[in-house]
């Protein structure tokens, strides 16, 4: 067979647009852009801010479904004449990556026919031109001026079923495209201001529930009317290229901002992975998912480099992994810039090998790339907080986050019909309420959410069962869910549903990944949880109720416990059964050794970590009051730390230590100095553990462990998958510090994570 | 019989006194925290003195004392409350605690949104080992899954004052759908801790949605026990001092409660300060017979924004306060950072000029209060382009250094290449297109033109800005309070209020809509309307019963708020549907509905109000007539800035003077009232200025 020359055009491979626009449809963008006042500016900054959110609570007031309403699935965009960003909106920020490439794709091919006109609305949900997956729907009008394209605005938007095998279009055991939803590449939905009813029934035919995605395509169609028409008022008022100064100044200042940060960074490599874990059901497998970021001079490359071929209904494609990536870049290092992403995305290349888990090819399974993308999200954070540790400013340091609790979605969705007969299926939203990662300086916050997206909210119990026949007997936060370390990882949450008023109900899993192999943790930080779906047979919760007890958690006698794997179909839950969804927690940051005995006291007292984990892990010792025990505690800490100069030997021990502080700072407890005529990496305490450009861990003490070392309540990964899972633990062979902890396969060589240098 | 309104804020108690002959007495107070009763008490004795009798008989002479409160608010924002147990369903002690996970950002200004590092939760209303599981459990039909364990909430109550609980919060699922377990539980609280406060959630908030209305019964019950006592020890002062009528206070749904009300639900006086100024600008609607006006309040820090549309005040369903969110059905003010004291500076990212949000607030002001200000505010370039007269601010009471404020405003200008003249026209042009941002998304979000309203401007530093503002909306007429009440506005507003009482309740009703429910639901809702005013004294002719439904499409999450008429209720299948589908389109733009499944109600609102009798204000003397002064004032001109010589007309003199050709500034004791080249100003019969930018 002979492989075709790859063409990015956004059919078998992703659409990559041109850097600028063909000739050929130059004269249809109105491009002029003028100087503009201080005052203007200023005020037009604040005006096109708000044009965008009028869009978003548009769409929030008339939108039906509550994956937009409470998850906030969903972000407005307003974009230049060439689909280049001036403002995106403050809910789900991965939805960034897709908007741009649509609109440039629909200038391409969608002019002159059926054309690109004043009053037209294209929409799409082809994840190789402009979607993350076929659910999120997205729809673009051009905002017309002098007969030509002055800008875009737009939206992409969770529709809850567009059809394919699985209620929801979360299908676990798609093999491919062609068992899901079907895609939709740009189509002119609206024309001369009205919408195309032929067009409109057509996409509502393929949908389980076709009012609801009627009532959300029109919520988008709205929300583009309100954010044309606002601004095509200030076009009036203040002229076009007063205007588009403006559009171009909010990106300009906001590149020029992201390279003031970039500027403070040594240029080198950093490095995260992490494993999808069961490709569809009865897989036992795991496939590496991997974000390489390399800063070269000015600029910054996101690479997959390293990540495995595409494989079953674990990938997603080259428009998903970049709005992960976006997402964090816009929370960490351009949180000041009011979500004008465009001026970082001038700055970045993205390189991905296409075929791959996260550029994957047509016709690839994509229905749950959502959830991959969740965890490239989880990767891209530990990546840029690995550079931002070599900053120069003291500020950056402190976006520096661990393994966030968000680096999944665990799908667990339900159906069945009610005490009426009438059908119902949904899912449980619930997980969104994650642990946060602990940052360099300060505690993750219990379930603090999603990093990324400052709005989205977990539904209340009594919307969940308002709506299904359901009963949540407890929503709890887990104990000693997030991670030990200097700085704890955020707990996370557990809950527990039992039918209602009817018989059974029937579950179904599409999780991709955490479930057997938690996310590496930062500088010496512990993992948190992972998530899990618990189906507890045959117990004695009826009984327990009829006596008057609600039962708590562990209360019920349960004949069996059966762990459910990541995807699985048609899971029937009885009367006496209790489904319980766990969701995994954040990682810590730092050796726990280190924490704050006081800390830990609050921790054990307000019930966030248990005594004993609490003792084992951070070695603080608590008396029979629950007060800090200092001498106990002092030599438990001497104790642990002592064990550690029995780890195995470094494989490339170094001599010597350096003295004063480092010129660069990697992390907190590393640096690079000079030291004997050579610059290298030491330890805090002095001792040279590599040279500058090598490998720290070469130097360091190591040893492999189960990871219910690094977390009691990690169950054994052998429930979920065939491969030996590991914790790789790293001490400075002269203090004893905890410098990293690795979780790996067993045979996995160690990850070379922070390589500086590598020229410009 | 005379009314009194008073009105405490942080600083000032305002007060104003009502006479039968339409005579009006007003004045401040300085406030006095924590007994704010004291500063209570002084203002009714400065009342008293300027009217010239006894502060005794002065109470005894009043119908009602009508009193706004931030006594609560304050409360709250400052975290200073009860120890608050809260006793909730068993399997759920996390609720209030974890905020649905989004409340480390609720509230948070856009520009902070992004930034997760820097987020916290709020410290908590409840400490978490102060929250009790029990024994009970309600479903979503009401239905008693598990009866309430007694024995158990009796334990929990022991356990909780043993810890120091002195308040308690009953927050159990489903107690809107039957409050039975909750009500059950507040009598064996009551029985165990006598002396103990307690919030039944269900009480605090009448919705489904257990993470707000929890929260609304624990803020209720953090708040309870002072401002029970603030208002308890009030009574018996103004008793003690003659007073025989009713003390009722201000609540934030922009209508006044009997004080013992407003001591069981505090959470209903947060806020009420701000509906209070709109209750004054309602007044001044009716009597002006506007039916829209954007209510605009721009004092020293903030802008404050509220809107009513056909005579009545906006309201809004949820409130977000100190990050924690509930529903809580109140008048709809909201605020940016822009207030003479926002501060004037150059980013140095973009190098252009910007604006607040941050403040200089009272300490240590702008740089022309000379107390150590540094960084140029609004009010420096107010003062630099001539509109504030730097010998005669505050009635003289502060000279202001325009020295100064001209060398900070060059120091910006020097930055961003302007001179200190343009500098302060450019912040003043800035602060008034996100003054008029704020206006516009209010409005448009709501289906309306801001246009089609009249704007009033009060505050301090309302008059100054509002034909900016209406400038930039495009409208054309506003409107600033000139007489003895515009610096007591919020007094005035409690002074006016009638008695408001809103009733809802939850139903579920499908189109094509039939049968009685709905009737039934609001015929209930109204009879206790009713029967709530009857009790305090409010007889059947002076009682006005307002009805709403809620409505969205059965896909819907969000509602949208129908009023209906008798006819309506009595026939909901002829015409609710197409009334709602005609609001929704007003709303959201016609074609945005999809109308393929239905409608359907799911909520009814009752609105009982009690209309108190309304006192009529007569207009003041009028001064003598003279030269009128002039001075050299710095306008923003075609081609920038240009300085005109402009008349300063006292605003006592600006009835005789109407109308008032611009450019010209017209100077009041506390506010100064900008007129631009080409618009005129003139005064209506209830003294207040009108200015019109069309110049008619």
């Amino acid at each position: 067979m002979t492989v075709p020359e790859p063409a990015f055009d956004g059919r078998t491979y992703p659409y990559v647009p041109p850097a600028s626009p063909p000739e050929s449809i130059r004269p249809l963008l109105h491009d002029a852009a003028g100087e503009v006042d201080p005052t203007d500016f200023e005020v037009l900054r604040h005006a096109l801010w708000n044009v965008n959110i009028e869009h978003g609570t548009t769409i929030i007031r008339t939108s039906g479904s509550p994956v937009v309403v409470y998850a906030h699935d969903f972000n407005p965009v307003i974009l230049d004449e060439w689909g280049d960003y001036v403002y995106f909106g403050p809910w789900l920020q991965y939805l960034v990556a897709a908007s741009s490439p649509a609109v440039k794709w629909i200038l391409e091919n969608r002019h002159p026919r059926p054309g690109v006109e004043p009053g037209s609305m294209f929409m799409t949900n082809d994840p190789w031109i402009g979607a993350t997956h076929q659910s999120d729907l997205a729809v673009l009008a051009p905002v017309f001026w002098e007969d030509r394209v002055f800008a875009w605005v737009g939206s992409s938007l969770h529709h809850q079923d567009l059809g394919g095998t699985a209620p929801g279009g979360f299908n676990p055991v798609a093999e491919d495209i062609f068992h899901e939803s079907g895609v939709v590449p740009p189509v002119r939905i609206v024309e001369d201001g009205e919408i195309r009813t032929d067009l409109e029934e057509e996409y509502m035919r393929r949908s389980r529930m076709p009012e609801l995605v009627g009532v959300d395509l029109r919520a988008q169609i709205a929300g583009c009317r309100v954010a044309v028409d606002r601004i095509e008022t200030l076009l009036e008022r203040y002229g076009a290229p007063t205007v588009k100064g403006a559009m171009r100044k909010i990106r300009d200042d906001a590149e020029q901002a992201f390279a003031g940060r970039l500027a403070t960074i040594p240029d080198g490599e950093w490095r995260s992975q992490a494993f999808l874990e069961a490709a569809g059901p009865g897989d036992r497998g795991l496939y590496r998912n991997s974000v390489v970021l390399r800063k070269r001079g000015e600029r910054l490359e996101f690479s997959n480099e390293g990540t495995d071929p595409q494989i079953g209904a674990l990938s997603c494609t080259l428009a998903a992994w970049e709005g992960a990536i976006a997402a964090m870049v816009n929370s960490q290092l351009m949180f000041d810039q009011l979500f004008a992403i465009g001026g970082a995305l001038r700055r970045i290349d993205f390189t991905a090998e296409p075929g791959t888990l996260t550029s994957a090819l047509h016709p690839s399974a994509l229905s749950l790339a959502v959830l991959t993308l969740d965890q490239c999200i989880a990767l891209a954070a530990l990546s840029i907080s690995k550079m931002l540790s070599c900053s120069s400013d003291p500020s950056l340091h402190r976006e520096i986050q661990s393994s966030m609790g968000a680096a999944t979605f665990p799908i667990a969705a339900f159906s069945g019909a009610d005490a009426g007969g009438r059908p119902f299926a949904s899912l449980f939203l619930d997980p969104v309420a994650a642990g946060m990662a602990g940052w360099s300086w300060r505690d993750g916050l219990d379930v603090g959410g999603w990093p990324w997206d400052p709005q989205v909210a977990m539904p209340n119990v009594e919307e969940t069962e308002a709506f299904y026949p359901l009963l949540m007997l407890w929503r709890r936060v887990v104990p000693g869910s997030g991670g030990a370390g200097r700085f704890r990882g955020g707990n996370s949450m557990e809950l527990a549903s039992i039918p209602h008023g009817i018989e059974t109900m029937t579950h179904h899993m599409a999780s991709a990944a955490h479930h057997a192999v938690p996310l590496s943790p930062l500088f010496g930080g512990y993992p948190g949880n992972v998530n899990r779906f618990l189906m507890q047979r045959d117990t004695d919760l009826r009984e327990l109720l009829a006596a008057g007890h609600v039962p708590a958690p562990g209360q019920a006698v349960v004949g069996t416990e059966e762990e459910l794997p990541p995807k699985a179909f048609g899971i029937v839950q009885g009367n006496d059964d209790i489904y319980v969804l766990v969701w995994c927690g954040a990682g810590g940051f730092g050796d726990p050794l280190e924490r704050d005995p006081a800390a830990v006291v609050t921790d054990v007292a307000s019930g966030a970590v248990g005594a004993a984990e609490a003792e084992r892990v951070s070695g603080v010792v608590l008396d029979d009051e629950g007060d800090l025990d200092a001498d106990a505690t002092a030599a438990r800490r001497d104790s642990l730390r002592a064990e550690r100069r029995g780890w195995d030997a470094p494989p490339a021990p170094r001599e010597g230590k350096v003295d004063g502080d480092p010129e660069a700072p990697i992390g907190p407890g590393l640096g690079v100095h000079e030291h004997g005529g050579e610059r290298v990496i030491a330890c805090g305490c002095g001792a040279v553990l590599a040279g500058a450009e090598g490998n720290w861990k070469d130097g360091a003490l190591r040893r492999e462990t189960g990871i219910a070392e690094g977390n009691a309540l990690l169950p054994d990964p052998a429930r979920i998958v065939d491969a030996e899972i590991v914790l790789r633990q790293f001490a400075c062979p002269s203090c004893l510090r905890l410098l990293d902890n690795e979780i790996c396969r067993g045979d996995d060589p160690p990850l070379w994570d922070i390589k500086l240098g590598g020229g410009a | 019989m005379a009314y009194l309104g008073v009105d405490i804020g942080g600083t000032f108690t305002d007060i104003v006194h009502l006479d039968d002959d339409g005579g009006v007495t007003a004045t401040k107070a300085h406030s006095t925290p924590p007994d704010f009763e004291r500063g209570f008490l002084a203002a009714v004795g400065k009342v008293a003195e300027m009217r010239g009798e006894s502060a005794t008989d002065l109470l005894a002479g009043c119908e009602i004392v009508l009193h706004g409160t931030t006594v609560a608010t304050n409360a709250l924002v400052q975290l200073r409350g009860a120890k608050v147990g809260l006793i909730t369903t068993r399997g759920h002690r996390d609720i209030l605690p974890v905020m649905r996970a989004s409340g480390r950002a609720k509230g948070l200004p856009v520009d902070r949104l992004l930034h997760a590092s820097e987020q916290y939760r709020p410290d908590p209303i409840v400490p978490p080992e102060l929250i009790v599981e029990v024994d009970e459990r309600i479903d979503a039909a009401g239905e008693v899954v598990v009866g309430l364990d007694e024995g158990q909430v009796e334990a929990a109550v022991a356990d909780l004052r043993a810890a120091g609980a002195e308040s308690f919060a009953i927050c159990f699922l489903w107690s809107v759908a039957n409050p039975a377990h909750e009500l059950r539980a507040r009598e064996l609280v009551q029985a165990a801790a006598p002396d103990a406060y307690v919030t039944c959630s269900h009480l605090a908030s009448a919705r489904p949605g257990e993470y707000e209305r929890f929260a609304a019964a624990a803020i209720n019950a953090f708040l309870g026990p002072e401002t029970r006592g603030y208002l308890t020890r009030l009574k018996r002062d103004l008793v003690d001092g003659g007073l025989r009528g009713p003390l009722l206070v201000m609540q934030a749904s922009g209508g006044v409660a009997p004080d013992s009300l407003a001591g069981d639900l505090p959470v209903l006086t947060i806020g009420s300060g701000p509906s209070a100024g709109v209750g004054a600008s309602s007044v001044l609607a009716q009597q002006r017979g506007e039916e829209n006006v954007i209510a605009t309040d721009m004092g020293g820090t903030s802008f404050d924004v509220a809107l009513i549309a056909g005579n009545q005040p906006v309201r809004s369903q949820s409130v977000v306060e100190n990050q924690y969110e509930f529903y809580l059905p109140r008048t709809d003010v909201r605020s940016i950072g822009a207030g003479g004291g926002s501060i004037i500076w150059r980013d140095p990212v973009s190098g252009v000029l910007r604006v607040g949000p941050e403040s200089a607030g009272a300490r240590p002001g702008p740089v022309a209060y000379g107390r150590g200000g540094e960084r140029p505010t609004i009010t420096d370039a107010n003062l630099l382009l001539g509109y504030l007269d730097p010998d005669n601010f505050l009635g003289g009471d502060l000279r202001l250094d325009v020295e100064g404020a001209e060398r900070a405003l060059a120091a910006v200008g020097e930055e961003v290449g302007l001179a200190a003249v343009d500098v302060a026209l450019a912040a003043r042009q800035i602060v008034n297109a996100q003054m008029a941002d704020l206006i516009r998304q209010m409005t448009v979000e709501r289906g309306m033109d801001p246009r089609d309203f009249a704007v009033y401007g009060y505050g301090g530093a309302g008059g100054l800005h509002v034909a900016g503002y209406l400038a930039e909306l495009g409208s054309v007429r506003g409107i600033v309070p000139l007489g003895t009440l515009s610096t007591t506005w919020s007094a005035y507003g409690c002074a006016t209020s009638d008695v408001v009482h809103v009733f809802e309740r939850a139903i579920q009703l499908g189109s094509p809509f039939s049968g009685t429910l709905l009737q039934d639901t609001l015929a209930e809702l109204e009879q206790e309307a009713r029967d709530e005013l009857s009790e305090e004294g409010i007889d059947a002719e002076r009682q006005v019963v307002d009805r709403f439904v809620e409505m969205k499409y059965p896909l819907q999450i969000h509602r949208v708020e129908v009023p209906v008429d008798e006819d309506e209720v009595a026939r909901p299948g002829e015409t609710l549907g197409q009334k709602f589908a005609s609001i929704y389109d007003q709303l959201y733009g016609k074609g945005s509905a999809f109308e393929g499944a239905g409608s359907e109600i799911v909520g009814c609102r009752v609105v009982g109000r009690g209309r108190l009798p309304q006192p009529r204000v007569k207009a003041a003397a009028e001064a003598d007539a003279g030269e009128v002064p002039s001075r050299s004032i710095v306008w923003a001109g075609e081609d920038g800035a240009e300085r005109l010589d402009t008349r300063i007309v006292p605003a006592a003199r600006a009835a005789e003077l109407s109308p008032i050709a611009g450019p010209a500034v017209v100077a009041a004791a506390t506010t100064t009232i900008v007129v631009p080249p080409g618009a005129t100003a003139s005064t209506d019969a209830a003294q207040n200025l009108v200015i019109d930018l069309d110049g008619a």
